[in-house]
Formats: structure tokens, C-alpha cells, sequence
């Protein structure tokens, strides 16, 4: 038998073009992204949805936020449903939210805050479940939560990625003991506290910490119960889904041959036990940013516990660490945490 | 619904007592050159033109009155046999029929009887013969026989290249896929593209998307019964042919001449292997790469002119490898099905015929990721041991009756995970499994109440036993240790055909269907990833109620063949994943409480006309439709339609025989858009956006058309070689159908962009795959 072998290249020739939809909207909603954590105050920060093809501006920005709500408490009953203690909430200073947030923020928060408690909120436990009522355009919006207890992490440490170009990129890795027999829902939150870029025009570095905490990560412990493993945290990127590094200290070169000395990363890692609703939706923001443009993936829209909007109210059990990102440092020690961290 | 059966019964039984008992004439129709059972060879007295039809096994039987007959076999793109007969005793005629395809000027488009269409009581039914659609034009030379399935009406494909069936709005796990009787459970490769039957080893199609046979069951939309070649049993024969995408090889002939044959048939792709030279080793992708392989395999043995023996198999592999140097992530995506059939035809006498099989089918998906020390392992698969009896009694020329009994254990893993992170590795205690039991009796006959009138009549009894989450042997020791969920019930099928003239009839048919198995799928294609999973307490059988009545009309003495047909049919609890639910959060337990049950409708109108004779044959076929499905808990309440609804679905092919040496082809398909969900808005979480999507399947995509033509040229004949090049072009005026749309938050060219700083613009873009696409396919044989 004679054969003749044909070696032929294939092209797959796809191709794209950009289309104008007429999309019809879905009318307002209250976008509602509420916070309560051992120890600290509750905050709200709510705003609304889009149209999906609604220009993006400076002015539609500041419009998406709520700051017009008709009323907000917050609660906490006992084992009866009787209330125990409950809570107005009403809009933060919005010129004081810069210095949480970075940015001037319409901020819901409770009103007998002052320097005695702001760091160790007695209303907000561990154990307990809130409710959250939220009265706006008349309508009324709930939702609820418990703060799990916090776990914390066995130890964390820094070393050099083995995946990275740059020797100076680093991981986060970290063991963490799983508790058994009991469902564990756990969340990651980051951001760089001290983080500097470098202008190589200037030949300078910039200092640019990240402005809030960004999900790393989201997910029960069906696999791991019970079990005492290694884990890393990678940084999250800016599309939501983590797949960064972090940066230890480097030398740089200008283009006049100076060097330019720049200081490592150092991390805030947020590590939380949160309920089972709010691991839904935390773990859907994960998978929505992975899934973007997937053309085989149904769409999919986001878990809320929000009832009558979209958003989350999630109780946070959490420990915190601060890792300057040095090689080879290992620690175990948590952070002492103030109401600066928890944003 | 008692009623119905008890005058159904009382219908059969009057019929059946009219009739009478002469003699028989019976054997086997077999093609001259190979030895290969022929399927579907008319067999009929020249007269009174009463006849019958070769089985899946090339049988016959054929009762009539003492007396003198001239018995036709006939087999369109065979010469026909006539024999005189003096039928004054039981006679047994062993046939062979020799193909006149290679001499004739003409191209035969179908293997059925010429009237077939008019006559039989069958409807909703098609036979391919793969032969002729070898000769249509394909995408990147692949012949496909899902795809060509795809162009007959009532039947719609998935979107752009892909080859999942969408009967009469059922979903893709409605389809009874069947091999030689072996289940097959994902029947696509390349995640859709191309379907996992190699078209060398297959010797018969026969489709069924409405009034299902009381022998079929399991499934509410169709069947596609494949059957694969014997193999030659007179001379060795080797077929093959190097394609763009994959190479094929057949082999086949005779083990003992005459009396026992195998075929054993192979095909690869070589992707990965083109692809090599382009990648180099530092590239952070080498090591990437895709293939898939399937191997068919089948021997048979005549123990006996009463008893033959087949043993067939097929075993396919899909592996996806990802591989990025510069994360450390290795993905390595293996999947396949894996089928055998041990059967035995048995013949009792002249008029009684048995089957015997014992079949396994397996499918199984695995995803395999590590990253630096971390390693996570999910697989997710369906086996199951089947045995069935089929019997075939022919007792007289007015009656085919058919009954048998089957019986299946299915084992479900449907999501398994395992994992390692250093030293430290994740097992589940025990794999999850699922078991259970799916057994049916069933009895029909096929019967001529008058000239004029046949009906056919069969009921079929199912049953289905969840056992939960317990081990087989457990379920032998009959230490139930979780409470069983049974389900029994009876489905009707009745068809019937008026013959209204020698050229024109009216047909209806009524089937009840139940499904005891589903898939669970998070996409909007049939992806490997989907999981089978049973009926429990939860999660009930699917049903569907199903009509149908259509007109048959041939013209020009059966050159064409022309009917239209209409349909509604109702389903209930099908199911989706709930809004939010991920198939990961059952990861190593019970799926059951993650999904959300609905029911559908859908009902159209289906128009063909064929041109079966000449040198220019093919068919036109549309279908008007609509689909629907009400969700409780999916969009709001609100009904929305099915993802595979398409209102017009249009399909034109044509064959034209130009000369001995060259053949000429084109398909031309159009259909109304995909339905498909788009974001309508978009919200703030921290400082990401995030879209929302509303009004499920509201949105319809452009309208997919595309023209494709091919030309097959056969050179002169060697003493003992031939060969065939096959050209394609598919997509002629490159038409760029849309496959998927997407959406895009982009900031001015150049510059990073945020919601904060108000720079984004929000796009969308439609991307389409296949543009103009030329290929070319040697074939061989020897």
C-alpha cells in the first residue's frame, strides 16, 4: 500500500466585530454592599444599578451612589427572634470617608461612634446573627447575616515565585488548619498598604497603596474539612480574579544610570469566616470575573442575600496579618486591627 | 388513561384474530460483495405489492397464502432480485444483492423502499445511508453524521460547527444515541465540533424524532439508532483517507470466509502534532495541545444458519493539555466513551426471531490541574451493564409483532474531587457514587387492518429504582441503607397510516415518554463537563406527550417524496441548575437539591421534499417551530423560550452525478438566530463592575445562513485500487454567522481605564469562527 501524507496547516480563521444592542433595562435597584465584623461597626455602602450601555463617566460615577435612604437599622435578636439591641445607621461625614476608603464615599454607619469603641464595637460579636432593613424609594430592602468565629491561620510566609521572570516577585503562602466537622466557609480579602510603582521618565517611585480590601478568594471546605494544609494568596488582579504576585524590595535603573532603591510590598490579608449565602455570592464575584466572555458558559448572575436588590450583607469572622513582603519571613502573628483595616 | 389501553388492547385483539397463517419464506439479505447484512431491504410479492423489511440484522420473513408468487428483493442502489416462488411449504432463501452504485448514472440519496414513505406506518423517521452523505460537502473535510442528521427537518443543530441534535425542542440529553444497541453518552469531540462516529465503520443511520417504537425508550425526543459495519466476510479490504484535520484507517475481512469477519477501524487527529513545530520548547505554552483519537472494533461469528454471533466495540478519547511555564499551570482535560455489545441473533423458526445482547457503556470526564505543589483532580462519569432480549415475530404477512425485555444498572459518579497541597492529600472517605435500576417490557405489532389502514401498537412498561448511595454489592446483600425511590409506568405509542391513494397517505402518531436519567449542564452547548445524574425523590422522570400528523404525497412513480408533518409536544419536570448554583458546590455528594424544575412545549410544522432518482437528487427541508420553557424558579416565573428554539430552520441539499469520475454537492442551511441571555446591567462591588442578566433566552442573535459546496472526484480504477478526492468549500460567500457575542468594558486606546475616572466605554462584539473554509480529503481503498 502506497501512502501519501498530506501535513497541511489548519487556520482557524474566527473574527470579531463590534455590534450596537438595544438592551431593555431592568429599572433601579439598590446595590447594597453592607458590612459586620467582630468588633467593629456595621457600615453600608449602597448603590445603583445601570443599564449595561449607559455612558461611564465622572458624573454618572458619583450618581451611582445612594445617599437619599429613608431609613436603616440594624439588629441583633435572641434565640426567641426578640430584639436585644438594635441600630439606626445613617450617612457618615462623607469628608472623613477618604481617610477609610481613599475616596469620598456616601458611607452608612451607626451613630454613637466615638474613640472609645470605634475599635472594639461591643454591638458586633461573633455568634450572633443581624438583620438589615433598609427603607428607600419606597421600597423596603432586607437582608441577614451571622459573624461566624474567626479561625486563624496556622502561620504565613513570603517566598520567591517559582512561576515569575523577576526574582524580586514573591508569593504569599500560608498553612491554615481546617476545623472538623463543621461546615467552614472561608473568605480571603488583600491590599497592598504600602506598594510603590516606578515612573522610569521620572525616575522616581510613587507610592500607590491599593485604596480598599479586594477579594482574593471565596469557597467552603467541602475538600479540605478538617484537614491542616498549604495554601497561597495570590494578588488580585484588577479585572477581580487573583493571579497576581507581589513585589519584594528591587533596585531599578534609570535611563541616566542612576538606581533607584524601591521598597517591597507590604500586605494586609484579611482572612474571614463568613456565613454560607454571602461564600455564594463572594465565590460567584470570582467565578463572573473568569467566566467574562467565556462563550460557553451560561450567564450567571450573582447570589444575593439582598432581598428586593442586588449585593451582599456579610458578617465577617475575621483575623488579620500584615505581611511585609520579604523573602524567606515567616509569621504568625495577627495584626492589631483598627477601623482602618476593615475597608 | 385505563380506558384508552383496555380499547387499545381490544383493537389489537380483534385484528390479530382476522388474521390468517399460510407459509413462510425467511433468511437473509446480504450485500454479494462483502457479505454485510443489508438493513431495510424490501421484500414483496410483485401482485398484490404486500411485503416486509430486513431487520437490523439483514432478517426476513414473509407469510402468505399457498399459491404462486414473484418475490421482489429490492434495495434502492442495489439490483433487485426477483424470484418466482411456489410457496407450498416453509422456505428458507438466503439473499445476496450486488451494488450497482458504481455503474449507474444515478445517485441514490436513501436506502428505503420507493414508496416506503407513503406506505409504512412509521413517521418522523429517516434512514441515512452513510455512503451518500460521504459525498456532501464538509467542514474541514470530516464527514459527520450528526451534522448531516442536523439537515433533516424537525432537527436543528446546536449553533455554528457543532454537532448536538435538538429534536422537536428536547434538549441534547433527550436523545437516545445508540452503537450497535450500546448507549453512547457524549457523542461529540472538540467540545462539539465533530461527532464521535467514524463514518467508515458505520453501515446504517436510522433517526426516529417522533412516534418512538414501543422497543426504544429512556429518552423523550429521539433516537438514533447507528449501526456499525459487519466486515467483509469474502476478502480483506482496507479503506482510509488523510484529511486536514485527522487520518483514518479501516480494515476488514474474512476470519473464517463466509462465516465469520471483523472490521476494526481508526482515526486520529493531528492538531497537536502540526502544531509542534510552531511552538517552540521555551515557549511558555509548549506542552499545549489537543487530540482525539477513537478506535471501532467489531467481529461476528455464523455459529449456525440460526445463530450468529456479533461482538462489537468502540472506545474514544478527547484529551485537552494546557500548559503555562510562566504561572506553573498544567491542565490536562481527558474524556470518552467506551462501549461493547456481546450479541446473539437467534432464529426459532421461520416467523420467530431473538436477539440477545449484553452491552457496557462508559463515559468519563476528567479535569486534572497543579500548579507548583497543588494538584486537584474532578471526574465526574456513567457506566452501565445493560442486557436485553428483543424478539421478532412475524406470524402472518398483515402482523409484525415485536417484545422483549430490557434491563440496565446504571452507576453515576457525577462529581468527584481529590487533591494534594504538598504533603497533605484530600480524598474523599469513599468515592460518591449513585446507583440504579432501569428495566422495560414492551410488545408492539405492526399490522394492516385493511389495504388501506395500518396501525402500529405497542406499550411499553418502565421501570426505574433509584438505590442511593450504596454499593452494588450492598444492593445485592439487600442492606438498603437509604430509602429507595421507584418509578413505574406505562407509554403508549400508536401510529397509524391511512392510505389515501398508491401515492399519498396520512399518518398520526401518539407517544408517551418517560426519562429517567438527565444532564446537568451550566452551559449553553453539550459540554464534557455536564454531568448525568438519576432520577431520586427529588429529581423525577422526565415525561413527554407527544402528537403528530402528517400528509405523504411521492410524485413522478416515487421520484419525489413529499410530506409535511406537524407536531406538539409537551414535556414536564425537565430541569436546570438553579440561578446561582454551581455543579462544584455537590462536589462528592448529592446533586439533587441545586436544581430547579420546569416543563416545555413545542410544536411546528415540517415540510420535506425529496428527489430520491436521477442524476440530480437531494432535498429541501423547513421547519417552522417554537419552543418554550416555564421555570418556576428560572427568570422570574416568566416563560421563556428554549435555547435551541429557532423559529425557521431551512436546510437544501444537492447531489448531481456529472460524469463517472465527478460528482457535484452543495448544502445551504438558514435558521432564525440562537436565543441567548445578554447582561442588561451592570452594578458596583468594591471597585469591579459586575453585570446582571435578565429575561433568560431574551435576546436572538443574527440569523445563521452559509452555503457549502463540494465536488467528489473518483479517478479510473485500478485492478485493485480505488480512490476518491473529496473538495469542500465551506461557507462559500464566508457569511459570518455569529457564534458568541461578548461584552467589554474598554477605556480610550492606549490608556488604562477605571469606572472611577469615568473613562470606560462599554461594547459588545460578535465573534464568528468559521469564515470561507476550503479542505480536501483523500480517500482509498483496497
Amino acid at each position: 500500500m502506497k501512502k501519501y501524507l498530506f501535513l497541511i496547516s489548519i487556520f482557524f480563521l474566527s473574527c470579531q466585530e463590534e455590534i450596537t444592542l438595544e438592551l431593555p433595562s431592568g429599572g433601579d435597584k439598590l446595590v447594597v454592599q453592607a458590612s459586620i465584623e467582630n468588633g467593629f461597626p456595621p457600615y453600608v455602602i449602597l448603590t445603583k444599578n445601570q443599564g449595561y450601555f449607559d455612558p461611564i463617566d465622572v458624573n454618572t460615577y458619583n450618581d451611582l451612589f445612594v445617599s437619599n435612604v429613608d431609613e436603616m437599622k440594624i439588629w441583633y435578636t435572641n434565640e426567641e427572634g426578640l430584639i436585644i439591641d438594635s441600630k439606626d445607621l445613617e450617612l457618615f461625614p462623607i469628608e472623613l470617608s477618604e481617610l477609610f476608603t481613599g475616596q469620598q464615599l456616601p458611607i452608612y454607619t451607626v451613630t454613637d461612634l466615638d474613640s472609645s469603641n470605634i475599635n472594639d464595637y461591643k454591638f458586633s460579636e461573633s455568634g450572633r446573627k443581624y438583620f438589615l432593613e433598609i427603607k428607600w424609594n419606597n421600597q423596603v430592602i432586607t437582608s441577614e447575616t451571622t459573624i461566624p468565629n474567626p479561625t486563624p491561620l496556622d502561620c504565613l510566609w513570603v517566598e520567591q515565585s517559582e512561576t515569575a521572570e523577576n526574582d524580586w516577585k514573591c508569593d504569599i503562602r500560608a498553612i491554615y488548619s481546617d476545623p472538623a466537622n463543621e461546615q467552614n466557609n472561608i473568605l480571603i480579602k488583600s491590599k497592598r498598604i504600602q506598594h510603590f510603582n516606578f515612573n522610569k521618565d521620572s525616575c522616581l517611585s510613587k507610592s500607590q497603596p491599593d485604596l480598599q480590601l479586594k477579594l482574593v478568594d471565596a469557597g467552603s471546605d467541602i475538600l479540605i474539612n478538617g484537614e491542616s494544609f498549604e495554601t497561597y494568596f495570590p494578588r488580585p488582579g484588577d479585572n477581580g480574579f487573583p493571579t497576581g504576585k507581589y513585589n519584594s524590595k528591587r533596585e531599578k535603573e534609570c535611563d541616566n544610570g542612576y538606581i533607584v532603591d524601591i521598597e517591597e510590598d507590604v500586605v494586609l490579608i484579611k482572612f474571614c469566616q463568613i456565613d454560607e449565602p454571602s461564600m455564594k455570592f463572594w465565590r460567584g464575584l470570582v467565578r463572573q470575573a473568569g467566566t467574562n466572555g467565556n462563550p460557553f458558559a451560561e450567564p450567571m448572575n450573582l447570589t444575593s442575600n439582598i432581598n428586593g436588590g442586588l449585593g451582599v450583607f456579610t458578617g465577617y469572622g475575621a483575623v488579620y496579618y500584615t505581611v511585609p513582603i520579604l523573602k524567606d519571613t515567616t509569621l504568625t502573628k495577627q495584626r492589631e486591627t483598627t477601623i482602618f483595616d476593615i475597608f | 388513561m385505563k380506558k384508552i389501553y383496555l380499547a387499545f388492547l381490544f383493537i389489537y385483539i380483534s385484528f390479530n384474530c382476522l388474521a390468517q397463517q399460510k407459509y413462510t419464506i425467511s433468511g437473509f439479505v446480504q450485500d454479494q460483495s462483502s457479505g454485510e447484512n443489508l438493513i431495510g431491504v424490501s421484500i414483496y410479492d410483485q401482485k398484490t405489492y404486500k411485503g416486509t423489511a430486513s431487520n437490523q440484522y439483514g432478517f426476513y420473513s414473509l407469510t402468505m397464502e399457498e399459491g404462486n408468487y414473484i418475490v421482489i428483493y429490492s434495495f434502492i442502489g442495489y439490483k433487485s432480485i426477483t424470484k418466482n416462488i411456489t410457496l407450498n411449504k416453509d422456505i428458507r432463501l438466503n439473499i445476496s444483492l450486488s451494488n450497482n452504485s458504481i455503474i449507474t448514472e444515478e445517485v441514490i440519496v436513501t436506502g428505503e423502499k420507493l414508496d416506503k414513505n407513503v406506505s409504512s406506518s412509521n413517521m418522523s423517521q429517516a434512514r441515512i445511508e452513510v455512503n451518500n452523505i460521504k459525498q456532501l460537502p464538509v467542514i474541514l473535510g470530516e464527514v459527520d453524521i450528526l451534522k448531516s442528521a442536523q439537515l433533516l427537518p424537525g432537527i436543528q443543530s446546536g449553533g455554528e460547527g457543532n454537532s448536538g441534535l435538538y429534536v422537536r425542542g428536547g434538549g441534547p440529553d433527550q436523545n437516545l444515541i445508540l452503537l450497535d444497541e450500546a448507549v453512547v453518552y457524549n457523542a461529540a469531540h472538540l467540545f462539539g465540533f465533530f461527532s464521535v462516529f467514524n463514518a467508515d465503520a458505520i453501515k446504517d443511520i436510522n433517526i426516529i424524532k417522533g412516534g418512538m417504537p414501543a422497543e426504544y425508550g429512556g429518552r423523550l425526543s429521539s433516537v438514533l439508532d447507528i449501526t456499525m459495519k459487519d466486515g467483509n466476510n469474502k476478502e480483506y479490504e482496507a479503506d482510509g483517507g488523510i484529511g486536514l484535520l485527522s487520518s483514518r484507517l479501516t480494515v476488514q475481512g474474512p476470519v473464517q470466509k463466509e462465516k465469520s469477519s471483523f472490521i476494526i477501524s481508526g482515526r486520529r487527529t493531528y492538531i497537536d502534532v502540526l502544531s509542534k513545530p510552531f511552538m517552540p520548547e521555551d515557549n511558555a505554552f509548549s506542552g499545549s495541545g489537543y487530540y482525539f483519537y477513537d478506535l471501532t472494533t467489531k467481529i461476528n461469528y455464523r455459529i449456525s444458519d440460526k445463530d450468529r454471533l456479533y461482538l462489537s466495540g468502540y472506545f474514544g478519547r478527547d484529551v485537552f493539555n494546557f500548559s503555562n511555564t510562566d504561572n506553573g499551570i498544567g491542565i490536562e482535560i481527558p474524556w470518552g466513551n467506551a462501549t461493547t455489545s456481546l450479541r446473539w441473533n437467534h432464529l426459532f423458526n421461520d416467523k420467530l426471531f431473538v436477539n440477545t445482547s449484553l452491552i457496557f457503556s462508559d463515559y468519563r470526564f476528567e479535569f486534572n490541574i497543579n500548579q507548583q505543589d497543588f494538584e486537584l483532580k474532578i471526574f465526574s462519569g456513567i457506566n452501565d451493564w445493560n442486557t436485553k432480549v428483543d424478539f421478532l415475530y412475524q406470524p402472518n404477512q398483515r402482523h409484525t409483532i415485536k417484545f422483549g425485555l430490557n434491563y440496565t444498572y446504571h452507576e453515576f459518579t457525577p462529581g468527584n474531587a481529590s487533591g494534594r497541597s504538598g504533603d497533605v492529600v484530600f480524598e474523599p472517605d469513599e468515592i460518591f457514587k449513585q446507583y440504579s435500576n432501569e428495566g422495560a417490557f414492551y410488545f408492539s405489532d405492526d399490522f394492516d387492518v385493511n389495504d388501506d389502514l395500518k396501525i402500529h401498537a405497542g406499550l411499553r412498561y418502565s421501570s426505574f429504582q433509584h438505590s442511593g448511595y450504596i454499593s452494588f454489592r450492598d444492593y445485592l446483600k439487600n442492606d438498603l441503607t437509604e430509602s429507595d425511590d421507584n418509578y413505574r409506568h406505562i407509554e403508549p405509542r400508536l401510529s397509524f397510516r391511512y392510505r389515501l391513494s398508491t401515492t399519498s397517505s396520512i399518518k398520526g402518531a401518539y407517544t408517551q415518554n418517560y426519562q429517567y436519567i438527565h444532564l446537568a449542564s451550566t452551559s449553553s452547548v453539550s459540554l464534557p463537563t455536564d454531568l448525568w445524574i438519576p432520577s431520586s425523590a427529588v429529581i423525577k422522570p422526565k415525561f413527554s406527550d407527544q402528537y403528530a400528523l402528517g400528509y405523504f404525497k411521492n410524485l413522478n412513480d416515487n421520484i419525489y417524496e413529499t410530506s409535511i408533518e406537524a407536531y406538539y409536544k409537551e414535556m414536564t419536570n425537565l430541569l436546570e441548575y438553579k440561578e446561582g448554583v454551581l455543579p462544584e458546590d455537590n462536589t462528592n455528594s448529592s446533586s439533587d437539591d441545586s436544581f430547579a424544575f420546569g416543563d416545555g412545549d413545542s410544536y411546528g410544522v415540517e415540510l420535506l421534499l425529496k428527489k430520491n432518482k436521477g442524476k440530480t437528487t437531494g432535498w429541501i427541508g423547513y421547519t417552522l417551530s417554537k419552543t418554550t420553557r416555564y421555570f418556576d424558579e428560572v427568570n422570574e416565573g416568566i416563560s421563556f423560550p428554549a435555547k435551541y428554539d429557532r423559529r425557521h430552520d431551512l436546510s437544501i441539499t444537492a447531489t448531481h452525478k456529472l460524469s463517472k469520475k465527478w460528482t457535484l454537492s452543495s448544502v445551504f442551511v438558514y435558521s432564525t438566530g440562537n436565543a441567548i441571555t445578554l447582561p442588561t446591567e451592570r452594578y458596583l462591588i468594591g471597585e469591579n463592575i459586575y453585570t446582571e442578566y435578565t429575561s433568560r433566552n431574551g435576546y436572538r442573535m443574527d440569523p445563521y445562513h452559509r452555503l457549502d459546496i463540494g465536488a467528489t472526484y473518483i479517478p479510473k480504477k485500478n485492478k485493485k485500487f480505488q480512490s476518491s478526492w473529496n473538495f469542500s468549500i465551506y461557507n462559500v460567500y464566508s457569511r459570518k454567522n455569529p457564534y458568541f457575542i461578548y461584552f467589554a468594558l474598554e477605556s480610550e486606546e492606549g490608556e488604562d481605564g477605571s469606572i472611577q475616572q469615568g473613562n470606560l466605554t462599554p461594547k459588545a462584539y460578535q465573534v464568528s469562527i468559521f469564515p470561507i473554509l476550503p479542505s480536501i480529503t483523500w480517500n482509498f481503498n483496497f
